[in-house]
C-alpha cells in the first residue's frame, strides 16, 4: 500500500524515500497521479514548442517545396496551382545556367572556404600564445562577424568599384591597370569569396582556439619529451585533435556557401545582381533560385531548384560521411 | 487539494499560458510597427500622407508637382518612394499585389508590364474610367491599360516618343558637326547611317571615349518604332521572327564588332558613371531618357548635351509608364484624385518643361508649356518641336504580358556581344534561352 | 562560414569536451597547445595585419559616410572621415524609410531573441535533464534541422505567408524564428555541467512541481548562457537577410532589407549608401564593443563543448 509514494522518476536520480506521512491515502494516490503525470507531460510541454514550430515553418514547408515543385504557380496568381509533373525538374536539369550556378556555388564554396579556415588555423595557434590584450585581440578579428551581409557586401562592392574602387587604385600604385572585378569570372568570384572571407574568419578563428584550448596538455608534454619541435607538436599534436573540428567547419562552410546570396546580390547591385552578373559568371544556387521564384515569377522552378539543392546537399553529407569514415580509420 | 490543484492547474496553463504570452507580446510589436504602415488613413486633423512608389525618374520631384499638391490641399502630403530600375520594381510590385501589404497609394506601371498587370491582375487595381477622362490620352495608351471588363486600372503619365541625344562637346573634339540640324541631317537615312556617323567618330574619338553607350538602346529604338514587336496580335510570343526584333539585332551586333559603344548596361552603375564622366558622345533618347541624362552627368556637364532627332526621323515609342492605385489601399479616393491632377495636361506640361517626359495626355501637345519646350541642360534643344512630330505618328504596338523581361533579356546579351566579344550567335542562343525561361 | 540562415548555428561536434565543469570562458589557465608559451614579435604584428584587414572595411564605410560620392570615387580616395556624415544619413533616412527601418529591425529581434530564449532553455532543460521517451532521437533530430538551409523552404513559406495574410508583414519573418536548433543545443551542453542534480532534487524536497523547478532553480542557472545566446541570436537576427529581403517591402522594412533597397534606390550616390550602413552597422558594433568579452566567450564556450 505505501507503493504510492510520488517518485519522480523523469530525473535520472534514483527515488527518494518518502519525506512525509501522508495525509490520507486517497489524497496521496491523487496527489502521486498528478506527479507522475506531470513528469511525463512536462519534457514533452518543454520540447514542444521548438517542434511546433520547426514543423509549421520548417519541416511542412520543406515537404510542401516538393509538391509545389510538380506544380506550375505563378507570381501572378499564388492562389491557382496547375500540375506539371517532372517538367520543372525537367526545366532546370536542362537549363545550362542552372549548371551555371552549381558550379559557380562550388567554386566560391572551395575558394571561400579553403584560405578561410587555413587562416583561421594560423589565427588560433596565434591567438593561443600569451598575449598582451588578448580579449582585444579576440574582440577586434571578430568584429566583421558583427557586420551584416548586406553592409559588408555594399561596402566591398564600393572597394571592388571597377572606376573608382579602393582595390583598384591600391593596385594602380604598384602598377595594375583597373580591373573590372565584377565583370570577370574568376574576379567575380574572388571578390565574393573575400567578403565571405572577410565575415567569416575570425568566427572560426575562435572556434579552433577553444578547440585548441582543450587539448590535453599530456599530448605536448609526452610529444616535447621525444623531441619534437613546435612545428612537429603543431602537425602532430594540434592538428589531428582538431580534426574533427576542421571537418566540421568544412561541412558548417559548404552548407554555408549553398546559401550564399546576399553576398553576390549586391557586388554589382540591381538587375545584374538579381542575375549574378550578365553572364551569370557569379550566380549562385540561391540566387538562381531567387531570379526564378521571385524576378520571373515562376515559383514551380524555384521550389525544383530548392530541392536540387537538398538533393546536393545530401550527397555533400554522404561524401562528409566517407571522408569522415576514411579519416577516423587513417587516424588509428 | 488544494496544493494539488493549483500544482496541476499551473503545471498544466504554464507553458501554455508562457507561449501565448510571448506570442501575444510578438504581435503586439508587429502590430505597432504593422499598424503605422497600413494605418495610413488620415489622421486626428485630417491628414493624409499618399505614398506614391515608382521608378526611374517620373519627373514630379523635378517640377515641384507634389509641394504644389500640398499647396493646393494642405491635409495631403505626398511621398514619393523610388525604385532606380524597373526591372528591380516590378518584382516586389507583383509580390505585394499577392500579398496585399506593402503596396504605396498609387504604383507606377511600367508600359512592358502592363499588359500583364492588365491580364492578372486588374482586379486589384481601381478602376479609373469613371475618374478620369480616358478619351483625353493619345488613344493606343488608353487601350493599354484597359483590361477586358472595360476597367482602366492606369492612367498613362508619359510616352517615350524617339530622339538621339548627343555630347556636343566630344562631336566637336572627334570633328564632327555640333549643330542639331547638321547632325539630323548625317543620320537621315536611318540607322545604318547612324553607325557610320560612329565609324567617323571613332577615328578620331577622345581618348577612352565611345559613340555609343549601349546598342541595346537602338536594338530598342529599332524594334518600337515597329506595331510589330514581341508578341502578335493572337497573343503569342514572336521575338524568334519578328522583323523589328532581327533588325534590331543585327544592327546592335554590327556595332558591337565594330566597337562603337562602351558596352554598359543602362541605368546601372557604370553607365551612371560613363555619363557622369562624359565617356559616350551619343545616347539613343526616348522623351524619358534626357531626364536621366541631366540627372546622373549632372551639373558639371549642363550645355554639353543637346537633342535632335532620332536617325531616320524615327518614330517611336520607347517606354513610357501608367500610375494606379491599388484598390487596397486606405485611401484609394484621395489617391485617384492625385492621379488624375497628375497626369492631368498642365501637369504633364510641366514635367515635361522640368525634364523633358513626354505628356501622354493629347490635351498637353496644344499647351504653350510643350510646344515651345526647350530644356537648357541641352543646350535649350526644342524638344516641344523635336518630339511632337514623331509623336502624332507612332505605331500601335501589338504588347505581350513579358515584353518587359523579353526586352531585358536581349539587352543583357547585347551587352555581352559588346563587353566580352560574345558571337552573335552564341548571344542569340543565350538570349532565347533566358526568354523562353522568362515566359515560362 | 557563411551562415545567412535565420537561426544561429555554429559548430556543435566537437573536439574532445574539457574536463571544466563550467562552460564560461575557458580559463586562462587551462594549459592547451602553447598556452604557456609567450606570443613574440611576430604574433603581434600578424595580428595587428589581420586586425587591419578587418577593421579596414568598416573604417572605409565610415569614410565614404563621410563625404560626397565623388571624393570617395576620386583617383586618389580619401583617407580620412570628412565633415558630410549627418547630411548623408539625412538623406538615406529619407530615402530608405530608415526609422521605420530600425523600430521594424529592434522589433523583430527582441521578439525572436526573447522567444528563442525561452525556448530554448526549456527545451535544453529538458534534454540535459530530464529523461523521456524518444529523449535520444529528438535530440537527433534538433541537430538534423541544423544542417537544413532556409533556401530549401522559402517557396511554400511565402506562399503560407500570403495565404495568412502575413505578407509583407513583420509577423512573416518573426514567426519562422522564434526557435532555433543552436539553441536549443548550447543551452543543453550548458545546463548539463552547471544544473547539478542536487539542485534539482533539493527543490523537489521542497514539494516544487516541474514549472516551478524551472522558474526557481534552471533559470537562475542558466541565465549567463541565457546572456550569450540572447546576444548571439540577437546579433543573427538583426542581420538575417535572405529571407526578410523576400519576404518584405520598402514599405515596411528591416534594417538590411531597406540597405539593399537602398543600394537599388534611385540614387547615384554611393556615399548615401554607405551612410546607411553605418546606420545598419554602428548598433551592433557598440554591443560588439560593450559586450566583446562575453560573445567571445560565448562562441567559445559553443564551440568547445559537445
Amino acid at each position: 500500500m505505501a507503493t504510492s509514494t510520488p517518485t519522480r522518476d523523469a530525473y535520472a536520480t534514483p527515488p527518494r524515500e518518502p519525506q512525509k506521512q501522508p495525509p490520507s491515502e486517497r489524497r496521496q494516490l491523487w496527489r502521486s497521479r498528478l506527479w507522475r503525470f506531470d513528469d511525463k507531460a512536462s519534457p514533452y510541454a518543454y520540447i514542444a514548442p521548438f517542434f511546433l514550430v520547426f514543423g509549421a515553418f520548417g519541416l511542412y514547408p520543406l515537404l510542401y517545396t516538393g509538391w509545389i515543385a510538380l506544380h506550375r504557380v505563378e507570381m501572378t496568381g499564388l492562389d491557382s496551382m496547375e500540375w506539371v509533373g517532372w517538367e520543372n525538374f525537367d526545366k532546370i536539369l536542362h537549363d545550362p545556367e542552372f549548371w551555371t550556378s552549381v558550379s559557380n556555388t562550388f567554386l566560391i564554396g572551395v575558394i571561400s572556404t579553403v584560405p578561410q579556415l587555413l587562416v583561421a588555423l594560423g589565427l588560433a595557434h596565434l591567438l593561443n600564445y600569451r598575449l598582451r590584450a588578448s580579449t582585444f585581440w579576440r574582440t577586434v578579428i571578430l568584429t566583421p562577424y558583427a557586420t551584416s551581409v548586406a553592409s559588408a557586401a555594399l561596402v566591398f562592392a564600393l572597394v571592388f568599384r571597377a572606376d573608382g574602387g579602393l582595390l583598384n587604385w591600391a593596385l594602380g600604385l604598384v602598377g595594375f591597370d583597373d580591373t573590372n572585378w565584377a565583370n570577370g569570372h574568376w574576379t567575380s568570384k574572388i571578390a565574393i569569396s573575400v567578403i565571405v572571407i572577410w565575415r567569416w574568419t575570425g568566427y572560426n578563428a575562435l572556434i579552433y582556439l577553444a578547440a585548441m584550448q582543450a587539448v590535453p596538455n599530456d599530448l605536448y608534454e609526452a610529444a616535447s619529451l621525444d623531441g619534437a619541435s613546435r612545428w612537429q607538436q603543431f602537425r602532430k599534436v594540434t592538428i589531428p585533435s582538431l580534426r574533427p573540428t576542421i571537418l566540421f567547419t568544412i561541412v558548417i562552410s559548404t552548407i554555408g556557401s549553398m546559401q550564399l546570396f546576399g553576398e553576390p546580390l549586391l557586388l554589382e547591385g540591381g538587375a545584374l545582381g538579381a542575375t549574378g552578373g550578365n553572364e551569370n559568371q557569379y550566380e549562385t544556387l540561391s540566387i538562381y533560385l531567387y531570379n526564378y521564384g521571385w524576378n520571373l515569377g515562376h515559383l514551380g522552378p524555384a521550389a525544383a531548384v530548392a530541392w536540387a539543392m537538398l538533393a546536393l546537399l545530401l550527397i555533400i553529407a554522404a561524401a562528409n560521411w566517407f571522408i569522415g569514415r576514411f579519416v577516423r580509420k587513417s587516424a588509428v | 487539494m488544494r496544493i494539488t490543484r493549483s500544482v496541476a492547474g499551473r503545471r498544466l496553463r504554464a507553458p501554455l499560458v508562457a507561449t501565448t504570452g510571448l506570442t501575444v507580446t510578438a504581435l503586439l510589436l508587429t502590430g505597432c510597427g504593422g499598424s503605422s504602415d497600413s494605418g495610413k488613413g488620415a489622421d486626428a486633423d485630417g491628414n493624409i500622407t499618399l505614398t506614391v512608389a515608382d521608378f526611374g525618374q517620373f519627373g514630379y520631384k523635378e517640377a515641384g508637382l507634389f509641394e504644389k499638391y500640398h499647396e493646393l490641399n494642405p491635409k495631403i502630403t505626398v511621398k514619393e518612394d523610388t525604385t532606380a530600375e524597373e526591372k528591380n520594381y516590378y518584382p516586389k510590385l507583383l509580390q505585394q499585389l499577392n500579398s496585399g501589404s506593402g503596396l504605396a497609394d498609387v504604383q507606377g506601371i511600367e508600359v512592358g508590364r502592363i499588359k500583364e498587370i492588365v491580364d492578372t491582375k486588374a482586379d486589384s487595381f481601381a478602376d479609373l474610367s469613371k475618374s478620369i477622362g480616358v478619351d483625353e490620352w493619345v488613344s493606343w495608351k488608353a487601350k493599354q491599360a484597359t483590361a477586358p471588363s472595360g476597367a482602366v486600372i492606369g492612367a498613362g503619365t508619359d510616352i517615350g516618343p524617339m530622339s538621339l541625344c548627343y555630347n556636343r562637346e566630344l562631336f566637336e573634339k572627334a570633328g564632327l558637326p555640333t549643330d542639331r540640324t547638321e547632325v539630323a541631317k548625317l543620320t537621315e537615312g536611318g540607322w545604318e547611317d547612324f553607325l557610320a556617323l560612329g565609324e567617323q567618330y571613332k577615328k578620331k574619338a577622345p581618348a577612352g571615349t565611345y559613340f555609343m553607350d549601349s546598342a541595346s538602346a537602338m536594338f530598342n529604338a529599332v524594334v518600337s518604332s515597329s506595331p510589330e514587336q514581341y508578341y502578335d496580335a493572337s497573343g503569342k510570343p514572336i521575338h524568334e521572327k519578328s522583323a523589328s526584333v532581327e533588325k534590331g539585332w543585327k544592327l546592335a551586333a554590327e556595332a558591337a564588332s565594330k566597337k562603337l559603344t562602351q558596352g554598359l548596361a543602362q541605368f546601372e552603375d557604370q553607365w551612371q558613371a560613363a555619363l557622369r564622366k562624359s565617356t559616350v558622345a551619343t545616347v539613343v533618347c526616348p522623351a524619358w531618357m534626357a531626364g536621366q541624362i541631366s540627372t546622373y552627368a549632372g551639373d558639371a556637364n549642363k550645355g554639353k548635351w543637346d537633342i535632335t532627332s532620332a536617325p531616320g526621323n524615327t518614330s517611336a515609342n520607347w517606354g513610357g509608364s501608367f500610375l494606379a492605385v491599388p484598390k487596397s489601399g486606405k485611401n484609394v479616393a484621395e489617391a485617384t484624385k492625385l492621379v488624375k491632377w497628375l497626369t492631368a495636361p498642365e501637369q504633364q506640361a510641366a514635367v515635361f518643361k522640368a525634364i523633358g517626359v513626354f505628356p501622354s495626355n493629347q490635351g498637353a501637345y496644344e499647351l504653350p508649356d510643350v510646344k515651345n519646350a526647350t530644356l537648357p541642360y541641352f543646350n535649350n534643344a526644342p524638344i516641344g518641336q523635336i518630339y511632337a512630330d514623331g509623336a502624332k505618328s507612332i505605331p500601335e504596338a501589338v504588347l505581350g504580358p513579358k515584353d518587359g523581361v523579353i526586352k531585358d533579356s536581349i539587352s543583357t546579351q547585347i551587352n555581352n556581344m559588346e563587353q566580352r566579344g560574345t558571337s552573335p550567335d552564341k548571344a542569340w542562343d543565350a538570349a532565347l534561352r533566358t526568354i523562353e525561361k522568362a515566359i515560362g | 562560414m557563411t551562415m545567412t540562415s535565420p537561426t544561429p548555428t555554429a559548430p556543435v561536434k566537437l573536439a574532445p569536451a574539457s574536463k571544466s565543469s563550467a562552460p564560461q570562458r575557458p580559463s586562462r589557465f587551462r594549459i592547451g597547445a602553447g598556452q604557456q608559451m609567450k606570443g613574440g614579435p611576430f604574433a603581434y604584428v600578424a595580428l595587428a595585419v589581420v586586425g587591419f584587414g578587418s577593421l579596414l572595411p568598416l573604417y572605409w564605410t565610415l569614410v565614404a559616410a563621410s563625404r560626397t560620392q565623388d571624393e570617395v570615387l576620386a583617383s586618389t580616395p580619401p583617407f580620412l572621415p570628412g565633415g558630410k556624415l549627418i547630411e548623408n544619413i539625412q538623406t538615406a533616412w529619407e530615402q530608405a524609410n530608415l526609422g521605420k527601418a530600425i523600430l521594424n529591425s529592434v522589433i523583430v529581434s527582441s521578439s525572436i531573441t526573447l522567444a528563442t530564449l525561452f525556448f530554448c532553455t526549456l527545451a535544453g532543460y529538458a534534454f540535459a535533464k530530464m529523461r523521456f521517451r524518444g529523449r535520444g532521437w529528438l535530440m537527433t533530430a534538433v541537430i538534423a534541422t541544423l544542417t537544413i538551409p532556409p533556401q530549401l523552404s522559402v517557396v511554400p513559406l511565402f506562399m503560407m505567408m500570403s495565404g495568412l495574410g502575413w505578407g509583407g508583414q513583420l509577423e512573416s519573418v518573426i514567426f519562422p524564428t522564434l526557435v532555433s536548433a543552436f539553441g536549443v543545443f548550447f543551452m543543453r551542453q550548458y545546463l548539463i555541467e552547471a544544473l547539478p542534480y542536487e539542485l534539482i532534487e533539493a527543490a523537489k524536497i521542497d514539494g516544487a512541481n516541474n514549472l516551478r523547478i524551472v522558474v526557481s532553480v534552471v533559470l537562475p542557472v542558466a541565465r549567463p548562457a541565457m546572456m550569450v545566446l540572447g546576444m548571439l541570436t540577437f546579433v543573427q537576427a538583426w542581420n538575417d537577410f535572405f529571407w526578410p529581403y523576400l519576404a518584405l517591402n520598402q514599405q515596411n522594412p528591416t534594417l538590411q532589407v531597406a540597405l539593399g533597397q537602398l543600394s537599388a534606390s534611385y540614387t547615384p550616390d554611393q556615399s548615401i549608401v554607405m551612410a546607411g550602413a553605418l546606420i545598419s552597422t554602428l548598433p551592433l558594433l557598440v554591443v560588439f564593443v560593450v559586450f566583446g568579452k562575453k560573445i567571445v566567450g560565448g562562441i567559445m564556450s559553443g564551440a568547445v563543448k559537445g
